[in-house]
């Protein structure tokens, strides 16, 4: 029985900046232990709990997915004053880090499926896990049809350029980009998520929407889907809560009985209609 | 055994770390024992629950060394084997070890630290004789004699006491003290006297059955806003409470030595920053979602959890509460919300 509270130690790798503002980057982190790395078996959706020890510890959801080997992702806004400590990092620095917790997408009920990915803001972090897992070579011809709405407010908030680029080249994924404003030498759609959503009108037939986004995108989205007719359980949420364990110890990211840091951080709309509205 | 006391504590002090009921400042509270004069049994209930032995108020999770910059070293704790004897816990506080043993060990992850120490220790408890006008434990499954939670267990005879090995390791214990003499008919028969009395002396009986599925679907309901109104929000109810096991975690980093440590504190969820997002956002932003989440905690999400109350009926909650927002009061009005409906209903 190990001590849950002790990090693994990685380092470092490298370190973009995904805005034009500068308040949120990608950190890579290498594990300092081969083996620790090894065991770290996660599946796009969960998070971790990293931390610059001795300044303190955060959960963070994995922007990477399982299938980029070596190394993994997270991509960090600049908000509190772990996050901040986070933002003045350098390579090579230490990063301990905790997980992989939570349930994560549920890959296994979605194959066979359409998959509609919808994102908003920097909550695309795991939903660019999601995609890079389900564009993979070996993983594929397990799903349908994938499209992704991608929703920001401005074009210099859109993160993850490189791989959007690369998805826009495939010819087995639909790739849309909004903005709330239009701007000049915008070429892609503009205006909200919801109403995005609600011109491509993706199909509810044998689909699964997966939703993740601000709350009032996220609210307003819902409202669309239902409209759509996507019943409840086809419909997914990835919630985020204050954490200190996460593990289900600490008690504060409780939903009624349940814990989004073991219970989620994903449920379906079914799921969450049968808590009390309290997140 | 009632002057051997002392003669136990000197048998066993050095192989544990024998925890007793102590006075200081004004206040019974549960401390390791220097002197065995020192140790209070005539008390109710001590003020802070003997869970803070097991889940102290402050915890060291890890200590680490750095290179000035960067850890270097990450040091587990060592002390986790140590042998604990806890003497002269009540049967509320010892019911709640069960409580917090099961949420300790629910899930995936198990708290090796709190779980390693409630292996290692022993609990001798002690019946309440005379229970306080704020005692409910009978309410809640429990009783003022019960004994099942106990590895030792006492009964005070006045001039004596009456001493029972319940678990085999308290069996195995008590074979070690020698001085002990056979307990005769009559005083087995006064302790159950003692015990009948006991129980009839409770000013106090909740109706508490299917309490989870009275308030699970009056989460909207106004009386909350009611209950609520009084609250100042100090804490004390779940700070001071047996069952209560929310926890921060902060780092202190001693820069000037290269070294620190991550340590866990007691929080509670009547405080704001409890549940405040780094957005701003709040989920439960007033006293009167703060004051239900406490109470469909330990009466509705524990039930759903582990089937059973998350309660011993201490009392400390309604006892220690500056503002007398008594639970008792809290559950009779949830009890008549039905009421009131069905009233409502046919009238």
């Amino acid at each position: 029985m190990p001590n849950p509270y002790i990090p693994m130690l990685t380092t470092v790798k490298s370190i973009v900046s995904e805005n034009k503002v500068n308040d949120i980057k990608t950190l890579e982190l290498e594990f300092k232990k081969e083996e620790e790395y090894k065991n770290f078996n996660y599946i796009p959706g969960q998070f971790a709990e990293i931390s610059l020890i001795g300044k303190g510890e955060c959960p963070i959801g994995i922007a990477s997915s399982p299938t980029e080997e070596g190394s993994i992702k997270f991509t960090i806004k600049k908000m509190g004053t772990v996050t901040t400590r986070f933002h003045n990092c350098e390579v090579g620095d230490a990063v301990g880090i905790r997980g992989p917790c939570g349930n994560g997408w549920p890959i296994e009920y979605m194959k066979g499926k359409n998959i509609v990915v919808i994102g908003g803001g920097f909550a695309f972090s795991t939903l660019r896990s999601l995609v890079v897992y389900l564009l993979d070579d070996k993983y594929r011809k397990d799903y349908k049809e994938i499209t992704v709405i991608y929703g920001n407010r401005d074009s210099g908030e859109v993160l993850y350029q490189d791989v959007l680029e690369e998805w826009k080249k495939r010819d087995d994924i639909n790739v849309i980009l909004t903005i709330d404003r239009e701007e000049e030498g915008w070429t892609e759609r503009v205006g909200f998520v919801a109403p995005v959503v609600k011109e491509v009108a993706p199909s509810p037939n044998n689909a699964i929407a997966v939703v993740c986004g601000p709350p009032i995108m996220i609210k307003t989205t819902i409202v669309v889907l239902e409209e759509l007719k996507f019943k409840d359980e086809q419909i997914l949420n990835s919630l985020e809560m204050r954490m200190k364990c996460g593990i289900g110890k600490c008690g504060r990211c409780n939903i009624g009985n349940k814990y989004v840091c073991i219970d989620g951080p994903v449920f379906s709309l079914a799921e969450l209609k049968k808590l009390p509205s309290e997140y | 055994m009632k002057n051997e006391i002392g003669k136990l504590y000197i048998e066993l002090g050095e192989e544990f770390n024998f925890y007793a009921p102590i006075k200081e400042k004004g206040n019974l509270i549960f401390k390791r024992v220097l002197n065995p004069d020192d140790i209070v049994l005539d008390y109710l209930n001590s003020k802070v629950p003997p869970k803070e032995i097991l889940f102290p108020k402050m915890e060291v999770l890890f200590e680490y060394k750095t290179d000035g910059k960067d850890v270097t070293e990450i040091i587990e704790r060592t002390d986790l084997d140590e042998k604990n004897i806890i003497f002269g816990i009540r049967p509320c506080d010892a019911h709640s070890f069960v409580l917090l043993e099961d949420f300790f060990a629910f899930g995936d992850y198990q708290d090796e630290i709190f779980l390693k120490k409630r292996a290692n220790t022993i609990v001798i408890g002690i019946g309440c004789n005379t229970p306080k006008s704020t005692c409910f434990c009978t309410s809640v499954e429990g009783h003022p004699f019960m004994k099942d939670d106990m590895d030792i267990f006492l009964v005070d005879l006045s001039e004596k006491y009456l001493v029972e090995g319940v678990s085999e390791k308290g069996k195995e214990l008590m074979k070690r003290l020698k001085w002990l003499t056979d307990a005769k008919k009559q005083d087995i028969q006064k302790a159950e006297e003692l015990s009948k009395q006991a129980e009839e002396s409770f000013e106090t009986k909740l109706d508490l059955k299917d309490i989870d599925k009275k308030l699970d679907p009056n989460f909207e309901h106004p009386i909350w806003a009611e209950i609520s109104d009084i609250c100042i929000g100090c804490g004390t109810c779940s700070f001071l409470c047996p069952t209560c096991t929310c926890f921060d975690v902060i780092d202190e980093n001693d820069q000037y030595n290269n070294k620190g440590r991550r340590i866990r504190i007691w929080d509670t969820c009547q405080f704001c920053l409890y549940t405040l997002h780094t957005s701003g956002h709040n989920p439960r932003d007033s006293c009167i979602e703060r004051c239900r989440n406490r109470i469909l905690h330990k009466f509705c999400y524990y039930p759903e959890n582990y089937n059973t109350l998350g309660c011993v009926g201490c009392g400390r909650c309604i006892q220690l509460c500056p503002v007398n927002n008594d639970l008792r009061a809290i559950i009779e009005k949830v009890n008549n919300i039905k009421k009131e409906k069905e009233e409502k209903i046919s009238a």
